[in-house]
């Protein structure tokens, strides 16, 4: 069976993938989730999980153009797939409903797409 | 600046744990984010983040032996890319190639549905298993004769005593002719069966309507799909009357679905019941071999064992003084391919040595086009030597470039499967036509598919594996450099190649020739008789053998018969042996069988016999019943020195007399099979109507205005007679049927096999005009005339033929004597047939290479030495 859950780092980097678009490859990936989470991830890190992704099949991947920065080597850049969209929408789904239930946030309904 | 390169250490252990297919992007992703770091801060935090960075990446995902198997389709597609170029830069190469591919796997596509059908033969009866032929064993002049013709009362003996062996036993006339059909004003010549009631079940007919007791009542009949459709088209056949040869009348109980082809009932129209024939009044005989006997055997019954119980129940229930005779049980599956018997003793029938002839030719076809493939390969190899080197340099195994080359020959193959299967489609009818056959391409058949592409792929792997290997062999230095030379081993083992091809087509060109020539031989040979203009129709109501007379006079008033005559058996025939004769002189009979036939005085006016001796029967001289006329093989089997006035005595009467006087001897008749001797025929008249009737028409008038005419006065004489003629000479047609598929599918064979040969020689002589091209240059700016260089350029292909044809032409003659002593009546082996064969194979050869030559010879010098 495969798991179709998404954790919370794995969620979050998918979210970045889609946020980086073209740019979406595990050096940046890595960078921009140190810049807006504040915590530091060692590239290892992101590529094991991105590459635990695209075995789910929520990212497809491939290599892109090389640049002189990175001494000539091409990147693997990832995209989400149809599957990955899913995944993620199930996921804020399943907050948003449990927000809508929590008291302290009657009248205050959250929009659920 | 050296100190800003990442750490040679870091990045060294890196790789040691790190798989090799992500090394690019990691060592990317470390490089972009040490030098980001060292953009910000300091080299040394660079330096050691990068150190954290490659422990961070001892992950499982990243380490090389932790096997993941990664689904790298960039090879494949890679060899396939490369191959579809090569296919497409090479278009005259590819067509040859692929096309000659895809001749022989339409010949062996097509030869496999041939096989298929014929060893699928009957298997549409659902007791296949279990349906037997019930076989007896005569012993005649000392040789075991094994006949299928039973006397009726076999059947329902063991039917009555053999329960615990037969869950059914039925019976069918040994002789089974078409039978005129007539509903209202339609009337069909027929084949159908008659059948005890219980046949239908055991056959499993597939009822369309109505069910397998229809013809438990005596005047039920069933009838295929096709013929109802034929009588009553759109009406409900179910219960309508069927009137047969104008007297029985059927009432149709039920439709069955028709038969396919390849079944031994296949041609049944109609099933009606015995029981209609026999009856109390009229019951089954232990005397009267007119049968033919089939069970269906219990579940669970072994057939030898069965065979070995009734072995002995024919010869008990006879008379005690005649032969014995063993019987024997043919399973189903035997009927149509090992229903040969040599002696008692069971052998390979011509049929099985057709399936087997026709499945060796495939596989040879199949042969010589994978020849071509792996020909047109390593011709080309000097091409593709370059590419070899580079490849080798950028550091590809050999592994490697054996995958490319074997994608390609995968490419190849598949591409040639498409094609074939496409032209099977077109062939097909056209197939079936020339070879009597009803086969469909079987579209849904998961097995077609597994074993075509299974075959495709063995084909690629065996037409490609030589190139491959040799090909992906070159030192890449050597390669590179142009320094391979012809390779000795290698040209030789081309031309042995095309040795093999052009031995085989050499063969199959003389064995068409050899058929052709003996089915013209049999059919030019003397028949004694004129089949011209010659029409025959059978006779058998009451009034038609009451009015010989005024038919006769009707006929001849109609001013397009030149003479009418009658006979007991068809000119089509050699039925009616007796061997009951002696000469006065001795008192034991002569050893000699006769065909015996019984005519009207004007048999010989008709069929235009010719007289050598004597003379012929005559009306005038009133009933001639103690005359005979005898043709000259039986003179000659009599040792008679002056046969006229020879008196010839019988044993027992026939034409109601003992003592015959020879007044004629004509030449011998071809009346059976064309390819055997002939038989001593002797002929006897009376004046009464007998069963065939022939009609000689005027040699001055058309059949188009003759038959109408014909039919006129035969109607008007008998009016309830139906009214069916057929031509003998079409008849006589029908009997070189058999050899003329064999003629017709070796011409086939011979065509393609020809060429697929000459494809691959045309591909290996343009190859070689090629690369002689600056040596043709030089000889031709150095005098040489075109003459000279074609002569050059053709020999060392004409060696080879000359070498194929040196091989060919004994085997051939080994093999061609071998069928041709199965025929009593022959050709003797024409020296000119191999002769011919050899001839047209140069031709072919120095035709397809010519080309080539030629091109090469007649352009300007110039051109070809101008390039470098």
């Amino acid at each position: 069976m495969k798991e179709m859950k998404l954790g919370s780092f794995e969620e979050t980097l998918m979210l970045l993938v889609g946020i980086l678009d073209k740019e979406a490859y595990a050096f940046k990936i890595g960078e921009e989730y140190e810049a807006q989470s504040k915590k530091p991830v060692s590239i290892g890190a992101v590529h094991s999980t991105l590459n635990r992704l695209s075995k789910k099949g929520f990212l497809s991947s491939e290599m892109g153009l090389p640049t002189a920065e990175r001494g000539g080597r091409r990147k693997r850049i990832y995209k989400i797939t149809a599957e990955g969209q899913r995944a993620l929408e199930q996921s804020r789904d399943f907050r948003l409903s449990l927000w809508n239930q929590f008291p302290a946030f009657s009248g205050r309904k959250f929009k659920l797409s | 600046m050296s100190k800003n390169y990442p750490p040679k250490w870091a990045e060294k252990i890196l790789l040691t744990f790190l798989k090799e297919e992500l090394a690019e992007e990691v060592l990317g992703d470390l490089d972009e984010k040490f030098y980001s770091m060292v953009s910000r801060y300091s080299l040394r935090r660079a330096q050691r983040n990068y150190w954290f960075q490659v422990f961070n990446y001892m992950r499982p995902f990243a380490f090389k032996y932790f096997k993941s198997f990664p689904i790298s389709t960039l090879m494949f597609r890679h060899n396939f890319k490369v191959g579809l170029r090569v296919l497409l830069k090479n278009k005259v190469f590819s067509l040859i190639n692929i096309g000659g591919l895809a001749l022989g796997m339409t010949v062996v596509l097509l030869i496999g549905l041939w096989i298929h059908d014929e060893l699928s033969f009957n298997k549409n009866h659902e007791n296949y298993d279990r349906i037997v032929q019930v076989l007896r064993k005569d012993k005649e002049d000392g040789m075991v004769e094994v006949n299928s013709s039973h006397v009726g009362q076999l059947g329902i003996y063991l039917s009555d005593n053999y329960p615990n062996l037969f869950e059914e036993v039925t019976m069918t006339f040994y002789r089974n002719n078409p039978r005129l059909l007539t509903v209202e004003n339609q009337t069909f010549d027929q084949i159908g069966y008659f059948f005890r009631p219980n046949a239908p079940e055991m056959l499993s007919l597939k009822m369309i309507a109505g069910t397998w007791d229809g013809i438990s009542e005596p005047n039920g009949i069933l009838i295929s799909e096709s013929l109802a459709q034929k009588f009553f088209g759109k009406e409900n056949p179910m219960g309508q009357a069927i009137k047969m040869n104008s007297s029985a009348i059927f009432t149709v109980n039920g439709i069955f679905e028709d038969l396919p082809v390849n079944s031994t009932f296949g041609d049944a129209t109609y099933f009606a019941s015995m029981d209609r024939i026999y009856d109390d009044e009229n019951p089954y005989t232990w005397t009267n071999f007119n049968m033919k006997v089939y069970g269906q055997l219990k579940p669970g019954v072994d057939i030898a064992n069965a065979s070995a119980a009734i072995k002995d129940v024919l010869t008990e229930n006879r008379d005690p003084n005649q032969d014995p005779m063993d019987l024997l049980l043919l399973p189903m599956k035997d009927w149509h391919l090992n229903d040969y018997f040599q002696d008692g003793a069971q052998v390979t029938s011509k049929r099985m040595q057709f399936v087997k002839l026709y499945g060796i030719i495939g596989l040879f076809v199949l042969i010589l086009a994978c020849i071509n493939f792996i020909n047109l390969n390593t011709a080309r190899y000097q091409n593709r030597a370059k590419e070899v080197g580079v490849r080798k340099t950028l550091g590809s195994l050999r592994s490697h470039l054996i995958g490319q080359f074997l994608a390609e020959s995968i490419l190849y193959a598949l591409a040639a499967f498409c094609i074939s299967i496409l032209a099977v489609q077109f062939i097909l009818p056209w197939f079936n036509g020339i070879s009597d056959k009803d086969i469909t391409f079987p579209w849904n058949n998961v097995w077609l598919w597994a074993m075509g592409l299974g075959f495709t792929l063995t084909t690629a792997l065996v037409a490609g594996t030589y190139p491959a290997l040799f090909l992906s062999g070159f030192n890449p230095l050597k390669a590179l450099r142009g320094t391979i030379g012809q390779g000795k081993l290698n040209t030789r083992f081309r031309q042995s190649l095309v040795v093999f091809q052009f031995t085989i087509s050499i063969i199959l060109i003389i064995g068409t020739l050899t058929v052709f020539k003996q089915i013209q031989h049999a059919k030019d040979r003397p028949m004694g008789y004129n089949q011209d203009r010659l029409i025959t129709v059978r006779g058998f109501s009451d009034d038609y053998y009451e009015k010989y007379d005024l038919l006769r006079a009707e006929l001849k008033k109609t001013g397009v018969v030149e003479e009418m005559a009658e006979a007991n058996y068809p000119l089509m025939n050699t039925l009616g042996n007796n061997d009951d004769f002696r000469l006065p002189e001795s008192s034991k009979s002569m050893n000699v069988s006769f065909n015996t036939i019984y005519v009207t005085p004007e048999y010989g006016k008709t069929t235009k016999w010719e007289l050598t001796q004597g003379r012929d029967f005559s009306r005038e001289l009133g009933d001639e019943t103690s005359s005979i006329i005898v043709s000259e093989l039986a003179v000659k089997k009599m040792g008679l020195e002056n046969p006229i006035g020879q008196q010839i005595l019988a044993n027992r009467a026939f034409n109601g007399h003992k003592e015959f006087t020879i007044i004629g001897v004509v030449r011998d008749m071809i009346k059976g099979n064309p390819f055997e001797e002939p038989v001593p025929l002797m002929v006897f008249s009376n004046q009464r109507s007998k069963g065939f009737l022939f009609i000689r028409m005027k040699p001055d008038v058309s059949f188009a205005s003759a038959i109408p005419k014909i039919k006129e006065a035969f109607v008007g004489v008998l009016p309830t007679h139906p009214f069916s003629y057929d031509f003998v000479d079409e008849e006589y047609a029908a009997k070189f049927r058999a050899e003329e598929r064999i003629g017709s599918l070796a011409t086939f064979f011979s065509i393609l096999a020809i060429l697929i040969s000459c494809l691959g020689l045309f591909g290996l002589s343009a190859y070689m005009a090629e690369k002689r091209t600056k040596e043709i240059g030089i000889r031709k700016v150095l005098g040489a005339s075109v003459m000279n260089l074609w002569q050059l350029l053709s020999k060392d292909f004409s060696i080879l033929v000359f070498i194929a044809c040196l091989i060919a032409i004994p085997l051939s003659a080994y093999f061609l004597n071998g069928w041709l002593q199965s025929y009593e009546y022959r050709i003797p082996i024409y020296w000119w047939i191999y002769a011919l064969g050899a001839v047209f194979c140069f031709a072919v050869t120095l035709c397809t290479v010519s080309y080539h030559s030629l091109k090469v010879s007649l352009a300007n010098p110039v051109d070809s030495l101008r390039m470098e």
